[in-house]
């Protein structure tokens, strides 16, 4: 068999793009206009929802058969915001500016929907490996649209990529000019839309 | 077992196991944490006197090594007087001098003052003429992301530089934060002493006007001592 038919193959690669969290299912939006700003918080952000994502769905997944059903919500939330907070202080130790930037939208990863709905709808029914490639591939879908928008946005809100300036001394000389209105956060919500549109296009079959 | 004890007893395994595992994170990571913590406010303190600019991207050992170079972080008696000394009186008050060619150019006043959710943290740097404000900055606060939360940014913090604490006729009336931002009908001789405040944040510079005016009528003694002889020299510890 192929390997882009198996199933382990299929977990990991529909929620990147056919069933991706923030651009076909509209999750996760709100974290997605905040720290887009940057490269540089998109990509963290991405990778700590990843960690989050797929090691709450390995865990709770794990434990699928042993949580009690009336108290199985708890249970997740639990283990999602013991994950989140983990995430948070290695942030805080290692890359201190970026967890000062990011401020509270790292610990509002709890209350991301994508990663309640993927332990509730995936995790909850299916075995540890499969639900952990789950996890990795939402998550890689989430921080692939942030690292578009943030993308998109930094280089025409300033200029710059990572921090280091790529539009040329010369273009602003010329009269080129940042766009201001890509700092503000209606522009993400712009160009999620277009990013939506575009993937539409690209994918549907009619 | 009833369904109901076992409920029971798996929610307690589970706080166990997960309070336990975040215990052992926040301890070993702690000594690394704070250390970035001492190194940010040294940062702001550098900040606060235009040594370095936000953006900047420095390592930690550069920090130190300029803020060993240019600041010295000293004492304020109750009685106005700027201690060098390790002993100090009870009631002292930590200052920070910001040395250039052996000279004090500035003096940095820590800011600990109350916000809209929680406390406000940051340094107040004046030039040595003990009314002209070189800088502000904002190292810790709860403020909302978005609206109060925005004193932390440059934008905003910019806009005290070259501000005035005292008015026209020499008193003390420190910088207040404007609701919104200043109308250009504001009165001119008033300018000096407004900066723009943040629109759906009125709340935020409300308390952080007051905290400021607290700030700098606690440090008053020191204020007037940089007034009257402009140049304060220090001997080298």
């Amino acid at each position: 068999m192929k390997l882009t038919k198996t199933k382990h193959f299929k977990a990991f690669s529909v929620p990147l793009l056919q069933e991706n969290p923030i651009s076909m299912q509209m999750l996760g939006i709100c974290s997605a206009l905040a720290v887009t700003v940057q490269l540089k918080t998109a990509i963290v952000m991405g990778l700590s929802l990843t960690f989050v994502l797929s090691f709450s769905n390995l865990t709770i997944s794990l434990l699928r058969n042993v949580i009690p059903r009336n108290i199985r919500m708890i249970v997740e939330l639990s283990v999602i915001a013991s994950l989140v907070i983990i995430a948070d202080e290695v942030l805080r130790a290692y890359f201190y500016d970026i967890s000062k930037q990011l401020s509270v939208f790292v610990g509002l990863i709890i209350t991301n929907c994508i990663v309640m709905g993927r332990a509730e709808t995936y995790a909850l029914g299916n075995p540890p490996g499969l639900s952990f490639l789950d996890g990795l591939g939402n998550g890689a879908g989430y921080g692939s649209v942030l690292i578009s928008v943030a993308f998109i946005r930094e280089l025409l809100g300033s200029g710059k990529l990572l921090g280091y300036q790529v539009i040329p001394n010369l273009a602003y000389e010329w009269g080129y000019e940042n766009m201001g209105f890509m700092l503000l956060a209606p522009a993400a919500f712009i160009i999620i839309g277009l990013l939506v549109w575009l993937q539409n296009t690209l994918t549907s079959d009619g | 077992m009833s369904s109901y004890a076992k409920s029971i007893l798996f929610a307690l395994l589970t706080a166990v196991i997960c309070s336990l595992l975040l215990t052992a994170g926040a301890a070993g990571l702690k000594k690394r944490q704070l250390e970035n913590i001492a190194v940010d406010k040294k940062k702001n303190i550098l900040r606060a006197v235009g040594v370095l600019e936000s953006s900047t991207q420095i390592s930690k050992q550069k920090i130190q090594e300029i803020f060993n170079q240019r600041i010295r972080s000293l004492w304020v008696a109750p009685d106005g007087q700027i201690l060098n000394t390790t002993s100090v009186p009870e009631k002292s008050l930590p200052i920070y001098l910001y040395v250039e060619d052996q000279q004090v150019a500035a003096y940095i006043l820590p800011i600990n003052t109350r916000g809209l959710w929680g406390k406000i943290f940051g340094y107040l740097a004046i030039e040595r003429d003990g009314s002209t404000v070189a800088g502000f900055t904002v190292y810790k606060h709860s403020e909302t992301p978005g609206l109060g939360g925005e004193i932390e940014k440059e934008w905003f913090q910019k806009n005290f530089e070259g501000k005035q604490i005292l008015d026209r006729s020499g008193d003390l009336v420190s910088v207040s934060i404007a609701k919104g931002y200043l109308p250009d009908s504001f009165p001119q001789d008033k300018l000096p002493n407004h900066v723009d405040g943040i629109s759906g944040a009125t709340l935020t510079g409300k308390f952080l006007s007051a905290g400021l005016k607290e700030v700098l009528l606690e440090y008053e003694s020191v204020s007037i001592q940089f007034r009257s002889r402009q140049t304060i020299q220090i001997e080298e510890p």
